[in-house]
């Protein structure tokens, strides 16, 4: 792909210092499942500060304008006009939506000099608009099938991991956001170590400046002055492991009787969760908060005492970083990019995942010392400042000059 | 969360339920989901009461459609 059109005109694509990039993904904020919209945000955001223009093609979204547009990014939320009788019929239907917006911005905007898709949701889409476009594909793995449903047998599972390495197979490069997903997405789809890249997740420290009214926030989640805060976010789903943290505080409580436990986010767990609460006489000192916005989230992470990743697998763990800016000490499992993030006892604590007596005891001790708590805080604020997301966008710049180039893997 | 809560959620958004405007007659999705008006309504309740969906009464039928945080919520279990 040495030579592309850009704006009609015919050019030497290798030279071309700024690019034009399709990024494909189904969840972009305000739709927000998990890592990935936040990946996608903060790496668009990097790339159109480069000078990148950015089209970001992405599933509309309740009160979400359908077109929006800030400098050299353009965000374009695609309304899926056919009703699916099941979620992976569904998942292949909105992909030919996504191809015919792809050729509708190429039209209007010119070939893209690199197609990004973001794990198998977009797959499809991806290589069909490679292949009609003779762009480069570049995929983003920010989790796997095999180990997201623990090796299903079931016939939904098989075709998503199909599709993953089918991605992986037609993507000339390959991003995984962590050390482990690299490992695991090589050795899963058998791909040449050297196609497979590793770039981080990264976290916005504006996001975390301003003065935050601690006091009116732990009150607004049920917390009194003396009350600890010990605070956990994701999807209420089994991989986040937050039964193992329900479980754990009942312990917890026992050495810090004033404490309370908010639990951040949403997920088809949530009666589950409440229901175990109510189940360990702990539900009156546990609050669902639901989903919270961006504001409310970083004054919650700023206002605890201790901040809790109980998951049982966890490709990257972007909330850890978020928890680390934040300046709140860690609780995490070790296990996949959180063992990589957090270095034991310097800027967290590490405790093995599905151990809720190992959680209660990493809780207590940090609850229990002051100093502890303090030099957790300071040293992760400072790990948190090296993730930034113009380092991911210029290391991802990087893999789309290489991508542009065309190698041996096309 | 049941496996029948999840299931509703999931249909409505890949029914495309996702507006007042798109929102779908709850008879309509009674016969999709093989379930009975009254016991579909009774999850429906539930869904509304956790800010997941929303039911209205428009041209004589109660339709219904998921709220953004519904849209989440059944995208949840496959993230």
């Amino acid at each position: 792909m040495a030579y592309g059109l850009r704006d009609g005109v015919l050019v030497f694509t290798e030279r071309c210092t700024t690019m034009r990039v399709f990024i494909l993904c189904w969840e972009y904020p305000p739709r927000i499942i998990g890592g990935l919209a936040r990946h996608v945000e903060g790496l668009s955001r990097g790339l159109a500060s480069l000078g990148h223009e950015v089209h970001v093609i992405t599933l509309d979204f309740p009160g979400a304008p359908y077109e929006e547009h800030e400098g050299s990014l353009y965000v374009h939320r695609v309304p899926v006009s056919v009703p699916a009788p099941t979620f992976h019929s569904w998942v292949l239907l909105f992909n030919h939506f996504f191809e015919k917006r792809v050729g509708q911005l190429a039209h209007e905007f010119g070939t893209p000099d690199v197609l990004h898709i973001h794990d198998w949701l977009t797959v499809l889409a991806g290589v069909s608009a490679k292949q009609l476009l003779r762009s480069p594909l570049v995929m983003t793995f920010h989790s796997t099938e095999a180990s997201r449903s623990s090796n299903s047998p079931s016939a939904e599972s098989a075709m998503v991991q199909g599709l993953e390495w089918w991605g992986s197979f037609e993507a000339t490069r390959v991003i995984a956001v962590s050390g482990w997903m690299r490992t695991e997405v090589v050795s899963i789809f058998r791909l040449p170590s050297e196609k497979v890249l590793e770039i981080p997740n990264a976290v916005d420290p504006q996001r975390f400046e301003g003065i935050t009214d601690i006091q009116a926030t732990r009150s607004r989640w049920g917390a009194k002055n003396e009350d600890r805060l010990i605070t956990a976010v994701g999807r209420l789903t089994a991989q986040k492991g937050f039964d193992d943290l329900i479980r754990a505080y009942p312990m917890i409580k026992r050495s810090v009787p004033d404490s309370r436990l908010l639990l951040v986010g949403d997920g088809y767990m949530r009666s589950d969760l409440e229901h175990l609460a109510e189940q360990l006489n702990v539900r009156n000192s546990t609050t669902f908060s639901g989903f919270i916005s961006d504001g409310e989230l970083v004054a919650a992470l700023r206002s605890s005492d201790v901040v809790v990743v109980p998951s049982r697998f966890e490709p990257f763990g972007i909330i850890a970083l978020e928890a680390m800016a934040a300046g709140a000490p860690l609780v995490v499992s070790r296990v996949g990019g959180l063992a990589e993030i957090v270095e034991d006892s310097v800027d967290g604590i590490e405790v093995e995942p599905n151990d809720p007596s190992a959680i209660a005891a990493a809780t207590v001790r940090i609850l229990s010392d002051r100093e502890l708590r303090v030099r957790l805080a300071a040293n992760g604020g400072e790990k948190a400042k090296t993730y930034s997301w113009e380092h991911v966008a210029k290391r991802t710049v990087e893999v789309y000059q290489d991508a542009v180039k065309g190698t041996k893997y096309e | 969360m049941s496996e029948g809560p999840r299931l509703l959620l999931s249909t409505l958004m890949v029914l495309g339920a996702q507006s007042p405007e798109k929102a779908l007659p709850v008879d309509e999705l009674a016969v999709k989901l093989g379930m009975g008006v009254p016991e579909l309504l009774s999850e429906l309740d539930r869904l509304t009461k956790a800010g997941y969906a929303v039911t209205a009464k428009k041209e004589g039928r109660v339709r219904v459609y998921l709220t953004g945080t519904g849209v989440i919520t059944a995208s949840s279990a496959y993230s």
